[in-house]
């Protein structure tokens, strides 16, 4: 474990200094979100105006507040770059220094963005939450905040950034048969978008649409934690879609294992 | 004389760019695949947001008053300036994250055209079709649906109001990308005014004043969308709403022009 660390915690450390480097971008970035939220949230508010209405299938706009900026935090910093990185040191050949090198190929990827994340959770997310808590207080009354809650909220964001790396890793191989990796992952982010639960709730879809959403092992990635942290889900239901979650992440863990064994016998790189 | 030399250089102009055009096509042709992943990831990021338009209005009647067809018109309306501008000006964004920081400015200066217009065509940004035919599928389909206060001249009145909607997303383009000529780099800038197009679909009244105020008069979106869109459908003030169009747009072009001519004084080189 020593020896673990001791290998890759240098790459956090790189990660984090061009994180450092870059820490412009990521707030300009994220203002962009923010954006998104705030055109949402009027627009919700419009509905809930025009509706009459106090509560969509358990949903009250105070809830909707909260589900927009949450679902949103929780997509910016699960978030993986890993299949972009992957396929573009595929193509430019520079995935043949990371193989000859003793250190696993996918733990340099995890470590280097885990540098990130912590930039970003410091910079973006602690502030983010506590505005969130505050909104809360502020529409209840009373300080809602659990600690219980919140540490399963976060066990359920690690299992959620694990298993959008471990995802994102399985898509960077299609580097192989793609060339415009950057429309492809535009596409991906905007079905992934959707299908994560992050534009809307999935509690508010057609009845079909949310079962099919919710067995699917994308609404892991957004929707699972959100309602989490909302405390909609509670007791054995908590502990059950947990469970759900750790068992996507174990299985995209293992078939990214397997595409990257399969991959490595057919990697060509030209020249030097 | 000068109207002599003047007619030479447009007739030059368009010379160039049919060459540029030409060349374009030829791109495209040898990257079919990634040409249809482009348009398609922009098209399905459009459904995304139509699916959400049309699941709230499954709980819904109308928003502030406007229909389900009539939000349709509104978002198709705003697909076209956003698409055009897109289509012609998308190396606008290199400039704003790399062409300026790199160093690469300089070859556009040693040429014999204006700077401003070889950066911007030289990229003929083929991915917004995808926007492009999504927003002539909404328009037909909702018009189909509405009975529109149509006279002869909403045709030319809205084509100007195309064109000067293109312009304000391009002018302001203009305006954020030229900041790199001082500060080496400002794509990060131009994303976060450029995300705030969002607030351009729908009616301005269900935003709080400060909101209103700032998409109506500061970055003035709303003109690109809501507007003209809202006097084609109610013949409202044409005065204010397309007039406010051509108003905004030629104001931010004038503006981007100012600052790309100061900027273009003020760029040095990269060192190496």
């Amino acid at each position: 474990m020593k020896k673990f660390l001791k290998t890759y915690l240098p790459f956090t450390r790189a990660g984090m200094q061009s994180a450092t480097a870059y820490r412009v971008n990521f707030l300009a970035w994220f203002m962009g979100d923010i954006m998104y939220c705030l055109v949402m949230y009027y627009v919700w508010r419009a509905v809930f105006a025009s509706s009459g209405q106090s509560s969509f299938n358990g949903f009250t706009m105070t809830d909707m507040t909260v589900f927009l900026f949450i679902s949103n935090i929780t997509r910016y910093i699960t978030e993986s770059d890993g299949s972009y990185d992957v396929g573009e040191e595929i193509r430019d050949g520079n995935i043949a220094m990371r193989l000859i090198k003793p250190v696993s190929f996918d733990m340099t990827f995890l470590f280097t963005e885990l540098g990130f994340k912590i930039l970003t959770f410091l910079m973006i997310f602690v502030p983010m939450v506590i505005g969130v808590e505050i909104y809360k207080s502020i529409a209840f009354g009373k300080v809602m905040f659990h600690i219980g809650t919140f540490a399963a909220y976060m066990l359920s964001l690690v299992m959620s950034y694990l298993f959008s790396f471990y995802m994102n890793v399985c898509f960077g191989f299609m580097a192989f048969f793609l060339k415009n990796l950057w429309g492809f992952n535009m596409l991906k982010g905007s079905i992934l978008r959707f299908v994560s639960g992050a534009v809307i709730p999935l509690a508010l879809l057609p009845d079909t649409l949310r079962q099919v959403l919710e067995w699917l092992p994308f609404s892991t990635q957004v929707y699972t934690p959100a309602m989490i942290y909302m405390e909609k889900y509670v007791g054995w239901e908590l502990a059950f879609r947990l469970g759900i979650q750790a068992l996507w992440v174990t299985g995209f863990c293992l078939l990214s294992q397997l595409i990257l064994s399969a991959a490595m016998r057919h990697v060509t790189v030209q020249g030097g | 004389m000068w109207l002599k030399n003047t007619g030479k250089e447009i007739r030059r102009t368009f010379r160039l760019l049919r060459i540029f055009a030409a060349q374009h096509l030829k791109k495209l042709m040898e990257y079919k695949i990634d040409f249809i992943t482009g348009a398609v990831a922009f098209l399905v990021d459009q459904v995304v947001n139509l699916t959400f338009l049309t699941i709230i209005f499954g709980n819904v009647a109308h928003l502030q008053g406007w229909s389900y067809y009539e939000m349709l018109f509104i978002y198709g309306f705003s697909l076209f300036p956003k698409g055009i501008d897109h289509l012609f000006c998308d190396n606008l964004w290199n400039v704003g994250y790399w062409i300026i920081r790199k160093g690469e400015f300089d070859k556009y200066l040693t040429r014999p055209i204006n700077p401003l217009l070889t950066v911007t065509v030289e990229v003929f940004q083929v991915d917004a079709f995808g926007e492009l035919v999504v927003g002539i599928a909404l328009m037909l389909l909702s018009v189909s649906h509405l009975s529109l206060p149509f006279v002869w001249y909403d045709i030319p009145l809205a084509l100007i109001a195309v064109l000067f909607g293109t312009l304000i997303y391009t002018s302001l383009k203009i305006i954020f990308a030229s900041i790199a000529f001082w500060v080496k780099q400002s794509g990060h800038l131009v994303e976060m005014v450029y995300n705030m197009n969002g607030f351009s679909q729908y009616p301005t009244r269900i935003y709080s004043s400060v909101v209103r105020n700032a998409v109506t008069y500061v970055i003035p979106f709303a003109f690109t969308a809501f507007y003209p869109a809202s006097y084609l459908l109610r013949h409202e003030s044409p005065l204010f709403c397309i007039g406010g169009t051509v108003a905004a747009g030629s104001v931010l072009f004038a503006v981007g022009l100012l600052i790309w001519n100061k900027g273009l004084t003020a760029y040095e080189s990269a060192g190496s």
